[in-house]
């Protein structure tokens, strides 16, 4: 009789733990968020996380997103709710989020305390390399019942990058490359940044890795650090194609210039924290080590 | 009782010393004009009997020592008149005037009937009225001047110290402020504290005459006494011609040029 | 400059007409901030959600309690201290181009509000306490270079605070430059004002410039009085240091309060102190209550057209209340000049 009892609690608990609309989940920042078991109504709040829950294919249950999130095309019509250093509180609220999707670097904690302290869960994300942009991904298909696809993106973006690691492996040469990210002044991506990381990954040797962030450089320390190759953004302080490598070409004495190895490449392949990083590292391997893996294609 | 009693005031500015033992006196009632060369602490005599200036020495207004005056009833006993009045924020003519009720105001309280009527008073005496809601900038001198003695006179002050009223007016407002002020010191036996450029005006209307030269009375007395040319030049160094007009009347004092002999 | 309005009116009957006139502005500016944002909310549910009844959608009940209630609130408050320290300025350094900023206060709090954020901290406390501690810090620095003159003549005060605005530009300017892209934007938008970062926490220490109002409201004649000069105020009575320096104090005070919390908004302390006395007169019995009454209006006005033009976003206020002010101010000065 005893067993029987304990058996149907067991079943109640069960039940109704199944019938409670939210579940506990530990974010990506370490915070406990409780989460809607099938959120319906979603906002996020910055573009990488927008373009992960298109290709997890959870579009439907997002109904917002800020300023600049245009990728994929379709996300364009989706209504803005300011941008994601300034988030219209007002704006979100009225469209009356069950959670809301936010970025560590970039949103402001302040705001997500906002939101929270409305009634509004956020779930934060921290994508801060390319293991982060995994959990990331992985996190965000839990958040969103999701899990089989995030699963499937996560291992295609460790297969890609396992075969470049393991071509390059064989090579010794790590090739000297500085990757410019503005211009006017010339600033580059240190360590913790993505571009650090792809670079090497790809094999490189990133001569800004000697500070963390952005540091920023004058055409003199670029002589002196003299790269082998060198990579600059598109649209790098607004300047044309013609224009920036016009700004390199002034010094023929850099051997990235001597010989012939300066590329520019679309800006949106490394700029944000999503799976088109592996773009991104591909286009790194060609540019770097040629002789592995075929001639960079053109830009 | 005198009016202004002053003792051995000495006033310091920094280190030089613009006040030397000044010893005045003014009865009540009386025309004083305080005569003598720039920078010869005329001004500063003034704001120092005002209580403007911090001097060392003795100052009597009305019996009693100055220090003694708490501001605002020393506000109600004495009015100064400065020279000029500036005009940043102009108010208007009647708005001027009753400022001059501020001293028997508390600070919130509002003025009412009787002072409005005061107020009115003393622009009819100075013949200001028909312009109570013009603003100040859009007077001549002259009638600002007036505007600001209706003011002074809204205080219900015994004693009146200005401080060169006339110097930018021409000859006919001259005059006309000087009538008004012999007019109040005879109708309302105001004491009349005056600092004047103006030696014939000061001979015209001064009761008495007081000449300072470097921080010091160097005579005081009625105009006959004090406008002696050797006086003169020892103060102002510079040759000038006393002449009557007519026996027993008005004093002229011109200024010699250098090879005139008058 | 004199009053369009009502010549030779007393001042009890001008004093009235204002205050109902500005009060009646205010409570129309205020609905209008209230309804009107990123989605319009009618009047009738402004109501029943501000005066708690009436079934309302819980949504709108906490855009209108959680966000547009506070920030009117904080343009209002901020509106009226600004208008009302421009005044005192003005009347303090008897000149009529004198605005609360005039004596440092913009310099020490943006270089106080800049550190703070380079330094990470959340706008409140955070930035709000950095930025007040930086405008108290060089009013006390004003004090000691001007020294014992300061209070006694207004040219120390004038020349001393313009002077050290002007190093604060540069200390400014410094720090920007060592700011990276994001930190220069959140710095621009405070540098204009910035009534966004509001949060209903920070309501209570709006309630810190009502000492600051009453002080000055009481000390209204004395402040006609100081317009007459230092010495012809002293002469009608007026205890000319002590008097300058409480309103200093109280100013100063109330204004680095509203600083901190939200920006740089120029402009209103500077223009609205002149179209009241284009429209009522000189006297600042009616002044001090019209400019609390009129900036608050004011402010609220510019912060919903700030909200409201761009299509993206918001503008910093500070940008309209300078399009809007520059404008007014030099169609006041033309007028003088006739």
């Amino acid at each position: 009789m005893l067993i029987i009892k304990t058996f149907a609690l067991a079943l109640f608990m069960l039940l109704l733990s199944g019938l409670c609309q939210a579940r506990m989940l530990v974010d990506q920042f370490g915070r406990s968020v409780e989460v809607p078991e099938r959120p319906q109504r979603v906002v996020a709040l910055a573009p990488s996380i927008t373009e992960v829950i298109y290709a997890l294919g959870r579009q439907e249950v997002l109904k917002g997103t800020t300023q600049y999130s245009d990728d994929p095309p379709e996300a364009k019509n989706l209504p803005r709710v300011g941008s994601y250093v300034r988030l219209d509180i007002e704006k979100i609220i009225a469209l009356k989020p069950d959670l809301c999707l936010a970025i560590k670097d970039g949103n402001p904690l302040h705001a997500v305390t906002r939101l929270e302290k409305l009634g509004i869960p956020v779930y934060v994300v921290d994508p801060r390399n390319l293991e982060g942009i995994s959990k990331m991904i992985t996190g965000l298909g839990e958040v969103l019942n999701a899990a089989g696809q995030a699963g499937k993106i996560t291992k295609e973006m460790q297969a890609r990058a396992a075969l470049i690691a393991a071509r390059i492996a064989p090579s010794t040469s790590r090739p000297r490359v500085f990757f410019q990210i503005d211009a006017s002044p010339i600033v580059s991506a240190g360590r913790g940044t993505f571009i650090d990381e792809l670079i090497t990954l790809a094999g490189g040797h990133n001569l800004a890795a000697g500070a963390n962030g952005y540091p920023r450089f004058s055409w003199e320390d670029v002589l002196r650090l003299d790269p082998e190759v060198a990579i600059v953004a598109s649209m790098a302080g607004g300047f044309s194609v013609a224009d920036l490598k016009a700004g390199w070409q002034r010094w023929p004495t850099i051997t990235a210039v001597k010989n012939h190895r300066l590329h520019v490449i679309d800006a949106s392949l490394v700029d944000r924290p999503t799976p088109r990083l592996l773009d991104g590292l591909e286009v790194f391997a060609r540019i770097i080590h040629p002789e592995i893996f075929g001639a960079p294609l053109a830009n | 009782m005198t009016a202004v009693t002053v003792r051995g005031l000495n006033l310091f500015y920094g280190q030089r010393q613009i006040l030397r033992q000044v010893e005045l006196t003014v009865a009540v009632g009386e025309f004083l004009v305080i005569i003598g060369p720039n920078g010869t602490g005329k001004t500063s005599l003034l704001k120092a009997m005002a209580g403007l200036l911090p001097a060392a020495g003795e100052v009597l207004i009305l019996g009693q020592p100055l220090a003694s005056y708490g501001r605002r009833k020393l506000a109600r006993e004495l009015a100064v008149v400065p020279q000029l009045t500036p005009s940043d924020f102009p108010f208007t003519v009647a708005e001027t005037v009753l400022m001059g009720r501020s001293p028997h105001l508390s600070l919130l309280e509002l003025e009412g009937a009787e002072d409005h009527r005061l107020a009115r008073q003393a622009m009819e005496f100075t013949e200001v009225a028909h312009l109570a809601n013009r603003h100040l900038d859009e007077l001549s001198g002259g009638e600002r001047q007036r505007v600001t003695i209706a003011r002074a006179i809204c205080q219900g002050p015994r004693v009146i110290l200005l401080d060169e009223p006339t110097a930018s007016l021409d000859p006919a407002h001259q005059v006309r402020i000087m009538d008004l002020l012999e007019q109040l010191r005879r109708q309302q036996g105001m004491t009349v504290i005056m600092v004047s450029h103006d030696l014939n005006l000061a001979a015209m209307y001064g009761g008495r005459l007081a000449l300072m030269h470097e921080g010091r009375i160097s005579a005081v007395g009625c105009p006959a006494e004090v406008l002696t040319v050797d006086r003169l030049e020892a103060c102002y160094g510079c040759r000038m011609e006393v002449v009557r007009t007519q026996p027993g009347g008005l004093l002229r004092v011109h200024p010699l040029a250098a090879g005139q002999t008058g | 400059m004199r009053p369009l309005l009502i010549e030779g009116w007393s001042l009890g009957r001008r004093l009235a007409l204002a205050v109902l006139l500005l009060s009646g502005l205010l409570a129309l500016a205020f609905l209008l901030g209230i309804s009107l944002g990123s989605s319009p909310i009618a009047f009738p549910e402004v109501l029943d959600i501000l005066t708690g009844r009436g079934a309302v959608d819980p949504t709108t009940a906490a855009i209108v309690r959680e966000i547009r209630l506070p920030r009117v609130l904080l343009a209002a408050v901020t509106g009226a201290t600004l208008a009302l320290g421009g005044l005192v300025f003005q009347a303090l350094l008897r000149n009529p181009l004198a605005e609360p900023y005039i004596l440092g206060i913009s310099g020490g709090s943006a270089i106080g509000a800049i550190v703070g954020m380079l330094a990470g901290l959340a706008p409140f406390p955070g930035v709000t306490a950095t930025a007040f501690a930086g405008s108290i810090l060089v009013l006390l620095l004003l004090l000691m270079l001007s020294g014992r003159g300061m209070l006694a003549g207004r040219d120390a005060l004038l020349l001393g605070g313009v002077m050290l605005n002007a190093f604060c530009g540069a200390v400014i300017m410094f720090l920007i430059s060592l700011s990276s892209r994001e930190e220069v934007q959140h710095i621009i938008f405070w540098l204009m004002g910035d009534l966004s970062m509001f949060t209903p926490a920070q309501l209570p220490l709006l309630a810190g410039v009502l000492p600051s109002f009453v002080l000055i409201l009481a000390l209204a004649r004395p402040m006609n009085l100081m317009l007459l000069g230092r010495d012809n105020a002293a002469a009608l009575g007026v205890n000319v240091r002590l008097v300058t320096a409480l309103l200093l104090f109280a100013t100063t005070l109330m204004v680095s309060l509203v600083v901190c919390q939200a920006g740089l908004i120029g402009f209103v302390g500077l223009v609205i102190p002149h179209v009241l006395r284009l429209l009522f007169g000189s006297d600042h019995r009616l002044l001090a209550p019209a400019s609390i009454l009129g900036g608050a209006s004011y402010l609220i006005l510019c912060d919903l057209l700030a909200r409201s033009l761009p299509a993206q976003g918001e503008m910093p206020v500070g940008i309209v209340t300078a399009l809007v002010g520059a404008p007014l101010f030099i169609f006041l000065l033309w007028r003088a000049r006739r």
